[in-house]
């Protein structure tokens, strides 16, 4: 019995590093430009399906990597001025419906020419045993993956020029503008690497689970649940909560039904709302 | 020589008109002030100068070149750079880091070192706390370190927005010693306040605004004897 909990703890570990990469993206978005970005569960099934097909073409989803999180940069700072930069400075509720009309574009156009059948990624890199205790290998390196694109934008935002200049961004717009950053550049940027980060998650889920065009949905909706765990704009935050939600997620299905997730869930995004509405580790860029 | 030049100017939120005609200049080396109580309009001119609000009519001009339409972040490239109102300095950002992203600009980044030596020399307080996040420094500190990251930026002319606001007594002398100082340095430089006596006493030439015009103008000096402005600002 023990075997099965730690072997649950340790998937949870694991999966809850790849959610945390998921919202970190979100996270970064809202931190940077005051969007709630409702597409987010559309360019993770997005990135779902370029996985699928780049592994189609002969290469590896985990090779791919870099490849998705170009293809995601790109796409997302042509959404952001397509769809986002006339309405950057309006109310809330603008941008929200922007990023919702993105969403049901893509899901749109994917149920068309993918459908909603389940695809899955048929990829073996074997697997790691410790005793009775057996992880895939896929997991393992999602994982891994995961710390390291979470390492590489710290290094971003906190080495460079231009990380900084995110940081700053997301502090105070105008105070940045007045110091001949181009605010509108790294919007788009920001953008951009949130986005990337979305597509990228949505790759490494893909090699762990099947999954269709509509299974973003799901994922946004732990991203949400994450970054208010860990607090709106603080990406080690959305990396925590990553982790905690991983790891709650994988123990109590070893007592309750699958189907139940979602609402454990909610009550956690409720319950956190309610009693501690900064996130558990507050909230800073 | 001028280095700034509005003529003109009407720019204004949604409907309301705030600005209503301002024609400034600012020339070289010398300090020029714009006194004028709450809600005349100052902030609001300043905010057109650079690029944050979009001007209705009349134009903007720096070393006669119109840049009326430029994006605020361009003309900060040029060396048009401003102190905000309240200070706005990076709150999660050691005061390092806040004086880097001042010299944020290709040509300041050039004069980085330099500039950050004779900003710590201005400022020695700022030096020992280097390190320290901007958000826990006293508002003088963070009114020092606002000031010094502007002039990370090479400033071709500084403008200041209020910086006494908000200030004890003995910080705001400290404060405007410092402009005293930059300007004796042969900075050019707009200034915004409220405090009437203390800018008239540094400054070359001044403006008085209100209601969003321009209702005199001269030398500081010629202001502070000016029965008028004695009545309505000086309160003697």
């Amino acid at each position: 019995m023990l075997d099965v909990w730690i072997d649950s703890i340790i998937s949870g570990i694991l999966l809850g590093l790849v959610y945390g990469l998921a919202a970190i993206g979100l996270s970064l978005i809202w931190g940077v430009m005051k969007v709630i970005n409702l597409s987010h569960g559309a360019f993770i099934a997005l990135g779902m399906f370029t996985a699928y097909f780049l592994f189609a073409f002969g290469l590896n989803p985990y090779l791919g990597v870099p490849i998705i999180f170009a293809l995601g940069i790109i796409l997302g700072i042509a959404v952001y001025f397509v769809a986002l930069h006339r309405i950057i400075d309006a109310p809330e509720l603008s941008t929200l419906l922007s990023t919702f009309s993105i969403s049901l574009f893509i899901i749109g156009l994917g149920t068309f020419v993918w459908t909603t059948i389940p695809y899955a990624i048929d990829i073996h890199v074997g697997s790691i045993s410790i005793g009775n205790i057996t992880i895939l290998g896929t997991k393992v390196i999602a994982g891994i993956v995961s710390i390291i694109l979470t390492i590489l934008l710290y290094i971003f935002l906190y080495r460079t020029k231009t990380g900084k200049a995110v940081r700053a961004v997301s502090m105070n717009r105008v105070a940045a503008e007045l110091m001949g950053i181009n605010t509108t550049r790294i919007l788009a940027l920001s953008f951009g690497i949130g986005i990337a980060l979305a597509m990228t998650a949505g790759a490494l889920i893909a090699t762990i689970f099947p999954f269709t065009i509509l299974s973003g949905g799901v994922y946004e909706l732990k991203s949400f649940v994450i970054c208010v765990l860990g607090g709106l704009g603080s990406p080690i935050g959305a990396l925590v909560g990553g982790l905690i939600l991983g790891i709650i997620e994988n123990v109590i299905t070893l007592q309750i039904p699958t189907g139940l997730v979602p609402f454990i869930e909610f009550t956690i995004l409720v319950a956190v709302l309610l009693i501690k509405p900064s996130g558990l580790l507050g909230g800073e860029v | 020589m001028i280095v700034l030049e509005t003529r003109d100017l009407e720019c204004g939120y949604g409907e309301v008109k705030v600005l209503w005609g301002v024609s400034i200049k600012a020339k070289k080396g010398q300090l020029t002030t714009i006194i004028g109580s709450n809600g005349v309009g100052k902030t609001t001119l300043l905010r057109a100068i650079m690029g944050i609000i979009p001007v209705w009519n009349g134009d903007i001009l720096f070393y006669g070149e119109e840049i009326t339409k430029m994006p605020t972040h361009s003309r900060v490239e040029k060396g048009l750079v401003m102190v905000p109102e309240g200070r706005m300095v990076f709150p999660h950002m050691t005061v390092l880091e806040n004086l880097e992203m001042g010299a944020y600009t290709k040509r300041a980044e050039e004069k980085k070192d330099e500039q950050l030596e004779f900003v710590f020399d201005l400022f020695p307080r700022l030096k020992e706390r280097m390190h320290q996040k901007a958000g826990t420094l006293s508002g003088g500190e963070q009114q020092m370190l606002a000031i010094a990251r502007g002039l990370m930026s090479c400033p071709e002319i500084l403008i200041l927005d209020e910086p006494s606001l908000g200030l004890s007594p003995k910080l705001t002398l400290e404060i405007f010693e410092t402009v005293k100082k930059l300007k004796d340095e042969g900075l050019t430089m707009l200034l915004v306040e409220q405090n009437v006596h203390l800018s008239l006493a540094i400054s070359d030439y001044a403006y008085v605004m209100a209601e969003g015009r321009i209702k005199m103008e001269g030398t500081g000096e010629e202001l502070e004897k000016s029965e008028e402005i004695r009545k309505a600002y000086l309160g003697i």
